[in-house]
């Protein structure tokens, strides 16, 4: 027992109610900022009950119980707590939780304001996207479309001559190659591009076939990313492509 | 509440019996105890103790003011009584009963008498030591006492 000894015996008394004088407020004063004798007075409280239970009598009368039942029967329950002094902390503790929920309720609904932001964010910048993708995608049909016609505008008044335009991003390895005017080949041969590095061997960069208007492009081929190339040549190879190439280059790229 | 009142209604008058020795007055405190449990059942913490017990110091409260004709000195809600849940739960009554009239019959008989002076009676220590002709400190110690033996005996 952790009680503290000086009040233990008027601890006792106060428990049975029978404490009164200086001594009743002494023992109130110091049970105000003692948690551990306001313990022990719950169980003293607790063995005066046993006290109680040795009270053995006869039963109450059967008129009794029909006196409570009827005036249970007048009076309906009234759920409300009178305000007793040692409640005042469970009700601070009760307006506490009450605050700490609304705290809860404000930061959600600003939580939620800021994740629907975000959705919409997330929503306008995926619209946005798809718009470029199919913009992109719109590109790369004309690109690559069979009746793709390139014009080549030139002053004078000098023939067309075969012309390639290509652009090259060596980090992604991505490349564009559009042709015009080139001859047409004899049967079973096609123009391949070559990706020639600063250093080694001529890299295969796609086979294709002029249309009927001379026009040809190559979109994508499958290169390796973060070759630097030194320039781009084209040769007429067998219609299958090869792996080196096996012919002079018909055309030779320069930067501009 | 009626299964509430059959369960404990036999507690109730008795401890106000025992103390006010009339049994009008006694049905006048069961019908009290009982209505103010039904007014404002959440004077009762559960968590706190049991209802019997908590029903028995309420009964006992209410006739010992009876007895001297004054206010309350405590409101219902502030009263908390620790008796174990499980004493008085399970349907070991009589077992309980018989530990408690053990510890009480083998108690010196001033140490009982000063202690159902106190709880039945209402008597204060002073109003003890003046009938019994024995010290005040004498009075505090053996209140004090009997009800640790009281505590002792049933918690074992």
């Amino acid at each position: 027992m952790s009680v503290h000894e000086q009040f233990a015996d008027d601890l006792a008394l106060f428990a049975l109610g029978t404490l009164e004088g200086e001594s009743r407020v002494a023992v109130e004063a110091h049970l105000g900022g003692c948690p551990e004798c306001r313990q022990e007075l719950e169980r003293l409280r607790g063995d005066a009950a046993l006290l109680a239970f040795s009270a053995s009598g006869p039963r109450p009368p059967s008129r009794s119980r029909e006196r409570l039942m009827k005036q249970i029967a007048r009076e309906p329950r009234r759920v409300e707590v009178r305000p007793a002094p040692r409640r005042v902390w469970w009700s601070a503790l009760q307006w506490a939780a009450a605050g700490a929920m609304v705290v809860v309720v404000v930061l959600l609904v600003r939580q939620n304001s800021e994740l629907q932001r975000s959705l919409a964010i997330r929503q306008a910048s995926s619209a946005m996207q798809e718009q470029q993708l199919r913009e992109a995608k719109q590109l790369l049909t004309t690109l690559t479309a069979p009746d793709a016609t390139r014009f080549v505008l030139v002053a004078g008044t000098e023939p067309p001559q075969p012309q390639g335009r290509l652009i090259y991003a060596s980090t992604s390895g991505t490349l564009v190659f559009l042709a015009s005017n080139m001859p047409k080949l004899p049967p079973h041969e096609a123009y391949e591009l070559w990706l020639i590095p600063t250093t080694g061997a001529p890299i295969p960069a796609g086979v294709f076939q002029p249309n009927r208007q001379g026009s040809a492009a190559v979109v994508k081929p499958p290169l390796r990313a973060g070759i630097e190339a030194k320039t781009f040549a084209i040769t007429v190879e067998p219609e299958a492509g090869s792996a080196a190439p096996t012919s002079q280059p018909v055309m030779v790229g320069t930067p501009g | 509440m009626a299964q509430l009142y059959d369960r404990h209604s036999g507690v109730v008058y008795s401890v106000a019996l025992r103390v006010l020795g009339d049994t009008g007055a006694a049905e006048d405190i069961l019908q009290d105890v009982f209505m103010q449990l039904w007014r404002n059942p959440e004077v009762f913490d559960a968590n706190r103790g049991s209802l019997p017990g908590w029903l028995a110091v309420i009964a006992r409260n209410r006739a010992i003011d009876g007895l001297r004709k004054r206010r309350p000195e405590q409101e219902l809600s502030d009263l908390v009584v620790s008796v174990e849940p499980d004493l008085v739960g399970r349907a070991e009554w009589s077992r309980v009963l018989d530990k408690i009239r053990r510890v009480l019959g083998t108690m010196p008989a001033t140490q009982r008498s000063a202690l159902e002076m106190s709880f039945f009676e209402g008597l204060t220590h002073s109003e003890i030591a003046a009938k019994t002709g024995e010290p005040l400190g004498t009075i505090k110690t053996r209140i004090r006492a009997g009800l640790s033996a009281l505590r002792k005996a049933c918690n074992v």
